[in-house]
């Protein structure tokens, strides 16, 4: 006999309703509906949880921040996505190719996306429907429509220069005569095919095109006077991700529920996110232990209580991030302009120690700039950056020392860093590593955040900018051109480290081999080439230049209940609609 | 009585200009700009420039000042220009209107104070109440028992009180009451808005004072040391005049003396610091808030400067100030009762 049994849930947005539960049977040829009640009524699966901050925004073209990112990540498809690893894999969009020349890729979009809104009266998440009663669903125009919007500079977004790639979007933000946001290369070919043509050849423009700052956003509701920075309130929002917005108490806490129209909801298991607004990690920690809360950070007193623990060492994870932990050196300030010293300091700082003894966090201790699972990055094996070698070191600075007929005394050398308890310690710790293994007393010194980033610009007067100073770089997007070539190259990068400056602030570099190295590479299609070209940039910076000194590369340090499985984005924002809760 | 206050009221206005006017050139003489950096990313002169224009930072200090003052459609009608253009961004102080929040940008400053202001007077109301209810008694009855080991015991609590931080007993409370017994929630706040009356929570069941106790507790022990001590100093002080020992002489009840003839007098010094007291606790306090995931208005105290959202500096030091001054005339009002020799007409 054949038996076959289609079962099927309908489920409120909130799930506060017991489902309802219709069974299709059929039995030889006949079909017979049995609608029963459950035995139990159904219970959401809740994902309690710490956003650590109030979110700055939810609107996808002005976020910056983690937070943001991560809200955003849930509410917004890009046209691509990051998987665990890190690769680039279709979201919104199915496929995509790009021109012989590099310089015009096309996206195919799914063309089931609906746009959703949660109704916060009846709690229910509703589709969404335009003047004339069709049923909107997420297109190219949209894409095109949120991507201009962010370039546009009366949106004011801060992340806009990320699309600096796309032809004509620099000069639209920079507000340059005789072009418009109509000229900015993005366009909808057809309903669900669009296209963007970009100023140079750029091998990770998928990454690029499915970041939050271009994900889809519903114009039609942005553009409403009476709605304006209101737009991304609850009950007004209009989204189309897995999660919607349920509740936002503004500094308190801020609820999702499972968008049950995503054309993908069979595949997501959590029914709701329960997030408070935490900033202090020591509370948050504490709730995890209370069990109000599934996952928290590990705050740094309390790891070596959390690795000894028999409950809590088996929830502690330690997983590398794609951020990295360097000190910068101001290369045009004596005696940092001579680049033995500069490798003196570079090979003294004992990072094995620094991480086993400081940080505690499981850090890995960098050689170079770009961290793990970032594309081009040099294989470890090559053995790319300066050994730990004291030896070595003070025979670099013995050397320049005789030359200048300075002793080390002689040398008056500033360390400054962001005020905060973590980076004074390991402050501390290397400069103890330079007292002991190279024999020079530096001053360590820090300022307030905002204060502090005014002063290690490359135009603050060289008497004030301190020889050495801390940085910390996260990926927007996992390719090598976001690391070496936007923070370190001396033309097109920040060049915080005054590499190649003719004068005293930079008005003129004059342009290193790195620096050529990495303009090939960015425009390079070869990605067998660009890896190369990115290996000899990074060894050039890291040995030949010692331009700055790489320390560590972050990690999550994180407890997690054992009930749920999750993963950790190295980049982009985190996949809860992928976490499962037993 | 009733001109003195209409005069004090009055003298609100000049206070409350000079404090947002030194407050409005101060925030924006600190280094570096609301919208210089993303995280550790520096932006692009030309990315900050856009942002800064959309909230008229680019404008002279003074207009965005008159801007911030009068709203932005006095400022199209008085100076026209450019300053016409944007007409309508803000309503001006004088209407009440805080202005944008720079880091929060989809938020307004009233918004972000209509949220966290009145969770911060429950809590510091409750604080209060319990700083009274255990100071003043303490207070008084070391007074009267000066020198005995119930003056010495009060005195070591008094001190432990005001000497042991608050950063230090929230998270003892925290880790000893909830985390070990799991009596309590470890942290937040048990109501949220809407708030009856615009600040009074909506629920007063369990989960509101669940989560109320250990944070009232920790904020109010703090407040208790300094008034037992204050109140102790007073009393002792007001038994040695000379109209108590004629009271005594009366042959009045020592009870009477005490509580009708010495109490009232000597609640001057106590009231006199009850007024800053009470202005500094219901706007908030920061490490309290911080350490309890209570999600009140002090953090913004801390946190706006370091994020330069200047409107939300303005806006809470000019509720803080508000409040500080009304504070300082219940304070003045409250003197003329308790000692009938002060008169203000």
């Amino acid at each position: 006999m054949a038996l076959l049994i289609v079962a099927s849930m309908v489920l409120t947005a909130c799930g506060t309703t017991p489902a309802v539960e219709t069974v299709i049977v059929e039995i030889g040829g006949e079909t017979v509906v049995v609608t029963a009640t459950p035995e139990t009524p159904f219970v959401p699966k809740v994902l309690n949880l710490n956003w650590g901050a109030e979110p700055p925004t939810a609107d996808p073209a002005l976020a910056t921040d983690t937070t943001s990112v991560d809200l955003d990540g849930q509410l917004f498809m890009g046209l691509t996505n990051f998987n665990t690893e890190g690769e680039v894999i279709p979201w919104l969009a199915t496929d995509w190719s790009v021109s012989a020349d590099g310089l015009t890729w096309t996206f195919n979009m799914r063309s089931n996306i609906p746009w959703v809104q949660y109704n916060t009266a009846t709690a229910t998440v509703d589709l969404v429907y335009d003047a004339d009663g069709n049923q909107r669903f997420v297109n190219a125009h949209d894409v095109e429509y949120a991507t201009k919007r962010t370039i546009d500079p009366e949106t004011g977004s801060n992340y806009a220069y990320v699309l600096y790639i796309i032809k004509n979007a620099q000069a639209v933000n920079e507000g340059e005569e005789g072009v418009t946001v109509d000229d900015i290369g993005v366009a909808a070919i057809d309903d669900f095919t669009v296209e963007f043509t970009i100023e140079s050849p750029a091998g990770y423009f998928p990454a690029i095109a499915g970041m939050w700052i271009a994900a889809p956003v519903p114009g039609w509701v942005i553009d409403r006077p009476d709605v304006g920075v209101k737009w991304t309130e609850p009950g007004t929002i209009v989204t189309n991700g897995p999660y919607v917005m349920t509740e936002w108490i503004h500094g308190s806490e801020l609820k999702l529920a499972k968008n049950p129209h995503w054309p993908d909801a069979d595949t997501v298991d959590i029914d709701e996110i329960h997030g408070v607004i935490i900033v202090e990690d020591s509370t948050a920690f504490a709730m995890y232990e209370n069990g109000e809360l599934h996952t928290a950070d590990v705050p740094q007193a309390e790891i070596d209580r959390v690795k000894a623990d028999p409950v809590l060492s088996k929830e502690f994870t330690s997983v590398t991030r794609a951020c990295t932990y360097f000190y910068g050196m101001t290369n045009n300030k004596p005696p940092m302009d001579d680049v033995r010293v500069r490798q003196a300091f570079s090979m003294t700082v004992d990072k094995q120690s620094l991480v086993d003894n400081v940080t505690k966090g499981g850090q890995i201790p960098a050689a170079f700039f770009a961290a793990p699972g970032i594309f081009g990055r040099p294989d470890d094996d090559l053995g790319i950056g300066l050994e730990f070698d004291p030896a070595a070191a003070n025979a670099l600075l013995d050397e320049y020392l005789a030359e200048k007929g300075i002793t080390r005394e002689d040398l008056d050398i500033t360390l400054m860093h962001n005020t905060s308890e973590g980076h004074a310690n390991i402050a501390a710790a290397i400069q103890q590593f330079w007292l002991d293994n190279l024999g020079v007393s530096v001053n360590v010194e820090n300022q307030e955040w905002g204060v502090y980033l005014d002063t290690i610009r490359n135009v603050t007067p060289l008497d004030e900018m301190p020889h050495i100073w801390r940085l910390g770089w996260c990926a927007d997007y996992p390719d090598e051109n976001n690391w070496v070539y936007e923070v370190f190259n001396a033309d097109a990068g920040a060049n915080r480290l005054r590499r190649g400056c003719v004068d005293d602030v930079c008005t003129e570099v004059v342009l290193a081999e790195f620096d050529n190295i990495t303009e090939q590479a960015k425009a390079e299609q070869d990605p067998a080439v660009r890896k190369e070209l990115y290996t000899e940039a990074e060894r050039l910076l890291s040995e030949v230049e010692a331009a700055y000194i790489p320390i560590y590369y972050y990690t999550f340090v994180n407890v997690t209940k054992l009930e749920l499985t999750r993963d950790f984005s190295t980049v982009g924002h985190n996949h809860w609609y992928w976490w499962t809760l037993d | 009585m009733g001109r003195y206050i209409i005069r004090r009221v009055i003298g609100f206005i000049p206070v409350l200009f000079i404090v947002a006017l030194f407050t409005f050139v101060l925030v924006r003489a600190i280094p570096g700009g609301p919208f210089d950096y993303a995280g550790d990313k520096a932006l692009p002169p030309q990315v900050v420039a856009n942002i800064e224009a959309k909230y008229h930072l680019d404008w002279p200090t003074h207009m965005q000042f008159l801007s911030y003052l009068l709203g932005d459609d006095i400022m199209g009608l008085v100076f026209g220009g450019v300053y016409a253009e944007t007409a309508g961004d803000s309503r001006g102080l004088i209407r009440g209107d805080l202005g944008p929040s720079l880091r929060y940008r989809n938020q307004t400053i009233n918004e972000i104070v209509a949220v966290s202001f009145p969770i911060s007077i429950q809590l510091g109301i409750l604080a209060l109440i319990i700083g009274l209810a255990i100071g003043l008694p303490m207070g008084i009855i070391a007074a009267l028992r000066q020198n005995t080991w119930i003056d010495y015991s009060a005195t070591f609590i008094a001190v432990l009180g005001v000497s042991i931080p608050s950063m230090v007993i929230g998270p003892i409370l925290i880790w000893l009451v909830a985390v070990m017994a799991g009596w309590l929630p470890a942290a937040t706040w048990g109501t949220k808005p809407p708030f009856i009356l615009g600040f009074l929570p909506s629920n007063l069941d369990w989960n509101f004072w669940s989560h109320a106790i250990m944070p009232s507790f920790a904020l109010g022990t703090g407040m208790s040391g300094g008034i037992s001590r204050l109140t102790r100093a007073s009393l002792l002080q007001v038994v040695r005049e000379d109209y108590i020992r004629t009271a005594r002489a009366k042959g009045l009840r020592e009870r009477v003396v005490i509580v009708t003839h010495a109490l009232k007098n000597s609640l001057i010094p106590v009231i006199t610091i009850l007024g800053p007291m009470f202005a500094a606790v219901v706007t908030g306090t920061f490490i309290i808030e911080q350490i309890f995931g209570i999600p009140g208005m002090g953090k913004h105290f801390v946190t706006s400067i370091g994020n330069r959202d200047y409107p939300l500096i303005m806006g809470v030091t000019l509720i803080y100030t508000v409040l500080l001054v009304i504070a300082n005339l219940f304070v003045d009002i409250a003197y003329a009762w308790l000692d009938p020799r002060i008169r203000y007409d």
